[in-house]
């Protein structure tokens, strides 16, 4: 590399550097919220740990309680009585709902304190033209994320510990996240992958693209850190 | 304040914005990325006497958020803190964002997004990007160079082409 290959590298390296010095970023949380969060955190692999096989015993009972023959008011039932067949018939659910909307979009809400039924997720999102894999208490994916970034295909509303103007942090909690997701943004050979967990103190949903096909790697809490450090 | 918290303190608040700035070039949203690099930060804070004597804590902190994906936690609301500037309306702040370079970077590989994200926010040099991904110094130049190429040529087509 000469030096004027250098100096063109360096204007490039200039451009990327000076599209974001412009940009107003928030502010930084308090540290209290983010020392919090890590204790949570905490907790809650200590909690993970712990509780060891009886996690996954947890799961598979929350699954037959999901998929079983209509016994319990929490098993998902479509409140219109029917499977949607068109993209533009929204599936109403008690545990989620899945809204065709505009752009190409779909809304996904998922609601609190109720047992949600992963494939009937997977299959409500198939019929919008969404590929996922949907998981309940355990977070997968691929040893490659593909491209686009998750940014491009879901966008989660409420935002992440925060309250509009004039409400509540419980309006968030009762509402439960809102995923618009972009599934047309989605390239062939490419799935959403979605892991949702849920206990009587946290609930927690976990997005990311993954290679179809490819093997999975899953986990009980989104803990993708950094590897070989660790 | 214990001294360890002290330290943490001081490494989150030089720390966080150009954390933040890494992490919106990869993924392209402030949104995500905000939540993205509070939970690296998170993270950091627990393993804290292991971050701390990482050779780039705040390379460690970028890469905890990238590879985090995203994800949407929340807490009962008693053990929930809100900070004041975070009641306030959603902000339209991704408008603000170079859409072409943003795509520009998300269309790079991982590792050369990555590496380059490392060099310009960070402000990391050759050797330091080495040792925290694992990889030869010369590995990462080959990453840098291929990136800032495909960069050229995807924001100054005209110009790639004058030096071609």
């Amino acid at each position: 590399m000469n030096d004027n290959e250098e100096l063109k590298d360096g204007a490039v390296l200039s451009a990327v550097h000076d599209s974001m010095s412009g940009l107003r970023m928030p502010p930084a949380p308090r540290l209290d919220a983010i020392t919090a969060r890590g204790r949570a955190r905490r907790r809650r692999m200590g909690g993970l740990s712990i509780a060891g096989a009886s996690a996954c015993a947890a799961l598979v009972a929350v699954a037959s309680l999901a998929g079983g023959s209509g016994s319990g008011a929490s098993t998902p039932a479509l409140s219109a009585g029917r499977t949607p067949q068109h993209q533009t018939v929204p599936a109403r659910l008690a545990a989620f709902s899945v809204v065709a909307g505009p752009g190409g979009a779909t809304t996904l809400t998922l609601y609190p304190g109720q047992v949600i039924d992963p494939n009937a997720v997977r299959q409500a999102l198939a019929a919008h033209g969404v590929p996922a894999l949907v998981t309940a208490g355990q977070f997968c994916r691929t040893a490659v994320q593909p491209p686009p970034g998750v940014g491009d295909v879901v966008v989660i509303s409420p935002r992440p510990n925060q309250v509009v103007s004039g409400g509540h942090p419980a309006d968030g909690l009762r509402s439960g996240p809102i995923l618009t997701i972009y599934g047309s943004r989605i390239p062939s050979g490419v799935k959403l992958s979605i892991g949702y967990r849920q206990d009587s103190q946290n609930r927690e949903i976990s997005f990311t693209l993954i290679v179809a096909d490819a093997p999975l790697t899953c986990a009980t809490i989104p803990d993708n850190g950094p590897h070989g450090d660790d | 304040m214990s001294h360890e918290k002290t330290e943490f303190a001081e490494f989150f608040q030089a720390s966080w914005e150009p954390c933040l700035k890494a992490v919106v070039a990869s993924t392209g949203s402030v949104q995500l990325a905000e939540d993205q690099v509070a939970e690296a930060f998170a993270r950091a804070w627990l393993s804290w006497r292991k971050v701390r004597r990482h050779p780039a804590p705040r390379a460690w902190v970028v890469r905890t958020a990238l590879n985090a994906g995203a994800s949407w936690w929340r807490r009962s609301i008693r053990e929930l803190p809100l900070a004041g500037h975070e009641a306030v309306a959603p902000r339209d702040i991704d408008e603000g964002l170079n859409a072409t370079l943003l795509t520009a970077l998300r269309h790079l590989p991982d590792r050369q997004r990555e590496v380059i994200a490392l060099r310009v926010f960070l402000d990391l040099d050759i050797d330091t990007i080495a040792r925290h991904l694992g990889i030869a110094p010369a590995t990462v130049r080959v990453h840098l160079s291929r990136a800032v190429t495909t960069l050229r040529h995807e924001l100054s087509p005209s110009q790639a082409m004058e030096a071609d």
